[in-house]
């Protein structure tokens, strides 16, 4: 098991959790937790449903978004749903090709599909080779100021991927961004995100 | 669902220009899009109509070319009416506040009344 999955499975496991900001301390939580200590029983086991890595060239956040669609196929997630975590994966692979790896072909993003044993969560987790530079927090685009030419047109992907999931989560290694992205698959918040 | 490079027509009416867009709109289309409109904001038309009924995909950079198009439409005085958006993408287009800044139809019947009522 990965340090990456390790922060995962803690995240997951810590019940009412929503705040991103409490999510960032369980993860240098986590990150500090032994091998063996990780075999608590209140930590969920998580299961890889796809792995695959793109090279990093303009277009190909369309193949990331299929290979995960194919991925989940069995979740039988609801058009609805599935169309905001296509969405979602599109974006955050653009960003890790264009922002992480600078277009570099030769630099790969890595995804990795997961899911949790009780089938209550499903995450998504896409990694790039730009972990010297910090991914900014999403912040609410101003649409008036970008009307006005005071901003850049540009600047809608993380707000996007934010607003796509149930939960975003950003960790930086020494080498690597990571953008986590969290379906929940039970309970109230699937429940209204699938009609 | 395969990538689908974006084509344009457009459909000139006394009043208004219907922009057909037909594939995807992203970085590639960037062009494309913007030669398109051009050409439609040549005869000086008081509405444009960007038509996305066969548009399957529309990525942030897309989102960010349809701001271009939105801001020179303001600056010239001129409205910009969008109909054919897919629930997913009428959703984000709700989202980023688009929708708060440009008319939303859901088919072409519905924007050239919306047209019709506007130059009224």
């Amino acid at each position: 098991m990965t340090g990456l999955q390790r922060v995962t499975l803690a995240r997951v496991a810590e019940p009412g959790r929503a705040d991103p900001l409490q999510a960032r301390k369980l993860d240098l939580l986590s990150l500090s937790i032994s091998a063996g200590e990780v075999e608590d029983k209140n930590v969920e086991q998580w299961r890889t449903l796809a792995e695959f890595s793109l090279s990093s060239e303009p277009g190909n956040e369309r193949s990331a978004s299929e290979q995960v669609t194919w991925a989940v196929k069995d979740l039988k997630l609801g058009l609805h749903r599935l169309e905001r975590l296509k969405t979602a994966v599109a974006e955050a692979t653009m960003n890790a090709m264009e922002h992480g790896n600078k277009y570099r072909p030769d630099l790969p993003v890595f995804v990795r599909v997961l899911i949790s044993e009780s089938e209550s969560a499903l995450s998504v987790q896409i990694t790039d080779r730009g972990g010297d530079q910090p991914i900014p927090d999403p912040e609410m685009p101003d649409l008036s100021a970008k009307l006005a030419g005071q901003q850049t047109p540009r600047g809608w992907g993380l707000f996007l991927i934010e607003k796509m999931v149930d939960e975003m989560h950003v960790t930086s290694e020494k080498e690597h961004h990571t953008i986590e992205l969290i379906l929940h698959l039970k309970g109230a918040e699937h429940a209204g995100q699938t009609a | 669902m395969p990538v689908k490079p974006l084509e344009i027509k457009l459909r000139h009416q006394p009043g208004f220009v219907i922009i057909d867009l037909h594939g995807d709109i992203d970085g590639f289309a960037e062009q494309a899009l913007n030669a398109a409109y051009a050409e439609a904001e040549g005869r000086e038309p008081g509405t444009i109509l960007l038509n996305f009924k066969d548009v399957p995909y529309i990525n942030s950079t897309g989102i960010a070319l349809i701001v271009g198009l939105l801001a020179r439409a303001r600056k010239s005085h001129r409205r910009l009416f969008v109909y054919g958006l897919s629930e997913h993408y009428a959703e984000i287009f709700q989202i980023t506040r688009l929708a708060d800044f440009m008319s939303v139809f859901s088919d072409e019947d519905s924007a050239l009344t919306g047209v019709r009522t506007a130059a009224l």
